[in-house]
């Protein structure tokens, strides 16, 4: 088969690539962008380490092919840092505790992200809802709870 | 006067966390290197066959592929922990033992070329008959899985201790019952990967280790390649969990290709490919029988434990040792006798777990508690009663010299009003609670001290050079944290080279929790001669004596005259002038008896210190669909002082994860060889919203020898945690379990039988 091209926007760049018709979005983030923040943990949809966001909507890159996005506006974990300040999320899951062994990290903050992106100020039970998408096997989740909540309260 | 700390026991963000926040921290999958090949395996697709012949010839003309390789490559040596279990070929070339075992490997320029070629290969084999359960292993005339392994044990540990028939025969309750538990996945986030790139002689090697030295040395061994020639670098680790302690055949492999091709080699799992072949836990059957006198003191243990081995030896003496020894870390035992059989079966390879051998310390402690009642006395009293204290000693003659045990039960129960709540359980709502102790490092003979260096920039920022490895628990930030409290300076100011062989001195790893305790005891140490360096020019400087000396905020002065301060860069300077530069070494080897062997001699001092545990559940079960339901959690532990609180309570909470809510949902099932849920969608790993509310307490005893009198941080709680449920579903519903997970199926059935 041979490769297509596609275009789309990463972390505000524009991109264009030959990609494979058979390349997930996630492949194609870290073998050719080589934005090896989102993670393969089951390469089923199953545990939302992959987790970024396209056009305002958590996905599992490892779900989706690249050719399914073109002209799309994608954020990934690289691209949450603005002129060196890091985003809230990221501040709130240092000092809370929420990171241990990170490999759920990137992940898990890209979908807090889009749930405050469309909910400012989730309760409890929302934020619980929105990140029972992603697993992590370290931190039987109490921190990152209390980091996305602790940036709600502030915001 | 308690000593004033400016760091160590503060709740600091982890050094690590900046880089995990931003997606810059660098995985072994993460890794690219110029010219890189891409490895994939071909599997045994039978638990049991006779290898007859592997054809790679097709698979070799593949454009783009580099190197095929089988066993006959290797250098038939076989891995083992031990002499006497050195079994493992890594790649086999008689047979192979389970589904899923590496068979055959090949490098290619991508992965698509890599796979093509694996599925080139063929292997022609001759099916033998398996053997799947251990219990039916261990009968006359089962298949043998290796030569030498009559009834296929592989290994059995025998402790006895006391007087145990005697003391049976003059208890006042005698009570037995049979526990079994299906092993469970590490599931740790990232899938096992390992890069390796020979170059000029030498081996780097990147994985996910818990104890980088160990690698080498096995590796060392395998490739007949000396130690100096092996570097396994630095590298971050997505989760261990007892999972990455031992070599795998991924790092043999990719080796051996790396030194074919002599270009980097990357190999990494699917998450299919690492529950089926890197390394699952044990599935265990314990028998269980105490006897007590009428105050409900335990005074008669007969244990039989059998652990489902896999087909290689792998940790195996420990393996089928630790849930027994955590157990009498906790309790006294007068009378005891142990028979632990590590037993061969056709299923994948075996490693220890945070949460090792659940059904013997479930089955204990829901036991403990039906004998309380029994007794006409509560799960507290009993404890209390039996536990272990500060002075004594354990069973096999270790020696505790501190002791939270009795706080850690005092402060969990007393959050939920435990004994009420006991006492007055309603109809299927019940509350429970488990204990243990934990070993802060196993005596793994000259490799069971550390040893760390510091030196100093001329700016008065330092850097520590030690062997601890960071799994994803935080002990980089640990040793950071304690180095600045004795240094002087900000955490900020102190970078670390650590899990890299070649940098570091030898040292025992995560593995065996030993980190805190020796590793970082080792640390302290080292930046303690560093800092007597300093005061030692300080002083000269100040003219005052040395133990006056402070350091401060980088700054140095005399407790008597505080405002007369040096620039702790202007002593580092002056240091370099004299031609003596501050470079402080420093290291810890625990008071561990070294004569203790697992098998042949299992008495003795087992380590420097015990870290003390409870944790306490409150649930409910549904009486029509078997569902349990986790109210509430809370986890009490004993880490002599915590370096950084917030740690320490994330290892506590994961650990009501990975063992508490596991307890009614994870385990591995089997069919003919196969394990059926291999993947995360069949394989059930609790989400936040299974978790019930949870509570951590951290009990301080201040261990007189561990640094800042801190001990291991936070593994009781993974291995009581599903003690605490066990205990409560007895509660709740008057039954002891019969198999943990305690998924509805199970729940249903055992509402069907005599409660008691
Ligand atoms: S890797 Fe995409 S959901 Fe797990
Ligand atoms: S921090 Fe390790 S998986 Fe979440």
């Amino acid at each position: 088969m041979r490769n297509r091209k596609i275009s789309f926007t990463v972390n505000n760049e524009k991109v264009t690539l030959h990609v494979r018709p058979y390349e997930t979005l996630l492949e194609t983030l870290r073998e050719r962008l080589l934005l090896t923040g989102a993670k393969e943990a089951c390469g089923l949809g199953s545990c939302g380490a992959c987790t970024v966001i396209v056009n305002r909507k958590p996905v599992r890159s490892c779900l989706i092919l690249t050719l399914e996005v073109e002209d799309a506006i994608i954020e990934t974990i690289e691209g949450l840092k603005k002129n060196g300040n890091l985003h809230p999320l990221q501040k709130a899951f240092m000092e809370k505790g929420a990171v241990q062994c990170g490999f759920c990290t990137p992940g898990m903050i890209m979908t807090a992200k889009s749930l405050l992106d469309r909910n400012s100020r989730p309760n409890r039970s929302e934020i619980i809802e929105a990140i029972s998408s992603n697993l992590c096997r370290c931190t039987g989740y109490k921190k990152i709870i209390e980091a996305v909540e602790d940036v709600c309260s502030k915001e | 006067m308690e000593e004033e700390l400016y760091v160590v026991g503060k709740r600091v963000p982890r050094t690590d966390s900046i880089y995990k926040v931003t997606g810059a921290a660098e995985y072994t999958a993460d890794i690219k290197l110029p010219n890189m090949l891409i490895a994939k395996v071909l599997r045994s697709p039978y638990p049991h066959a006779k290898i007859v012949n592997i054809d790679i010839s097709k698979a070799k003309r593949v454009p783009g592929v580099k190197a095929v390789i089988t066993g006959k490559d290797g250098y038939g040596v076989k891995w083992g922990v031990f002499k006497y279990t050195q079994d493992h070929m890594m790649l086999p070339i008689d047979k192979v033992r389970y589904v899923g075992e590496d068979i055959a490997a090949c490098a290619a320029i991508d992965e698509e070329t890599a796979q093509e070629a694996i599925e080139l290969i063929k292997v022609d084999y001759e099916p033998l008959e398996p053997v799947f359960d251990p219990e039916e292993a261990m009968k006359d005339g089962a298949p043998l899985i290796h030569e030498g392994y009559p009834r296929n044990i592989n290994i059995h540990v025998h402790i006895e201790v006391g007087d145990v028939d005697k003391a049976f025969k003059e208890a006042h309750y005698v009570r037995e019952d049979k526990f079994r538990a299906q092993g469970e996945a590490y599931a740790m986030l990232e899938p096992y990967a390992c890069v390796a790139y020979y170059k000029n002689g030498y081996l780097d090697l990147w994985m996910p280790n818990a104890g980088p030295h160990v690698r080498a040395k096995a590796l060392s061994n395998l490739l007949k390649i000396p130690l100096n020639r092996i570097r396994v670098r630095h590298v971050f680790i997505g989760g261990a969990f007892g999972g990455r302690s031992e070599v795998a055949p991924a790092d043999f492999i990719v080796s051996l290709l790396s030194i074919k091709t002599e270009r980097p080699v990357k190999l990494v799992m699917s998450r299919e490919e690492n529950a089926i072949s890197s390394r699952q836990v044990h599935d265990v059957v314990a028998r269980i029988k105490t006897g007590v006198k009428k105050d409900g003191t335990i005074v008669a243990r007969d244990y039989e434990v059998i652990y489902d081995g896999g087909a290689y030896s792998s940790t195996g003496p420990i393996a089928a040792s630790v849930p027994f020894y955590v157990y009498e870390e906790c309790y006294r035992m007068a009378n005891v006798r142990y028979h632990g059989y590590r037993v061969y079966t056709n299923k994948g390879i075996r490693g220890m777990y945070g949460c090792h051998g659940r059904a013997f310390l479930a089955g204990c402690e829901a036991q403990l508690d039906l004998i309380a009642k029994e007794l006409g006395l509560d799960p507290i009293e009993i404890r209390l009663k039996n536990g272990l204290r500060a002075g004594e000693e354990t069973a096999t003659g270790s020696k505790i010299i501190s002791c939270g045990l009795q706080e850690t039960i005092e402060e969990a129960t007393k959050k939920v009003d435990f004994k009420n709540k006991w006492k007055k359980a309603t109809r299927l709502k019940g509350v429970g609670m488990g204990c243990v102790a934990i070993m802060c490092g196993f005596p793994m003979g000259f490799r069971s001290g550390s040893s760390c260096s510091v030196k100093f920039n001329d700016d008065g920022q330092a850097t520590i050079i030690t062997a601890i490895v960071d799994n994803g628990q935080g002990n980089e930030s640990m040793a950071i944290q304690i180095a600045s409290e004795v240094l002087g300076i900000p955490m900020e100011d102190i970078n670390i080279i650590n899990a890299d062989t070649e940098a570091t001195s030898l040292d025992p790893g995560a593995y065996s929790q030993a980190a805190t305790f020796v590793g970082a005891n080792a640390v302290k140490r080292a930046c303690e001669d560093a800092r007597r360096q300093i005061a030692e020019i300080a002083r000269e400087k100040l003219s005052c004596e040395i133990k006056d000396i402070v350091i401060k905020e980088r700054m140095v002065f005399s407790r008597k005259n505080p405002e007369n301060k040096i620039p702790i860069s202007w002593i580092v300077r002056e240091a370099f002038l004299r031609g003596k530069p501050i470079i402080g070494v420093g290291s810890y080897f625990p008071n561990i008896d070294l004569k203790r062997e697992w098998v042949s001699k299992p008495f003795g001092q087992m380590a420097g210190s015990f870290s003390y545990g409870t944790s306490v559940a409150e649930l409910t079960v549904d009486e029509n669909t078997g569902k349990i339901k986790v109210h509430k959690f809370i986890a009490a532990h004993d880490c002599g002082r915590p370096i950084n609180p917030m740690a320490v309570e994330g290892q506590l909470e994961g650990g009501i994860m990975q063992a508490g809510i596991a307890a009614i949902m994870e385990g591995n099932i089997w069919h003919n060889g196969f394990l059926m849920n291999p993947d995360l969608l069949e394989y059930k790993i609790p989400t936040a919203k299974d978790m019930p509310d949870i509570e951590t307490v951290l009990v301080t005893t201040m261990d007189p020898e561990g640094p800042f009198g801190a001990k291991e941080g936070g593994l009781t709680i993974r291995m009581s945690a599903y003690s605490a449920i066990a205990s409560a579903f007895y509660n709740a519903t008057g039954r002891l379990f019969k198999e943990l997970p305690l998924t509805p199926d199970k729940v249903l059935e055992l509402l069907q039988t005599e409660e008691g």
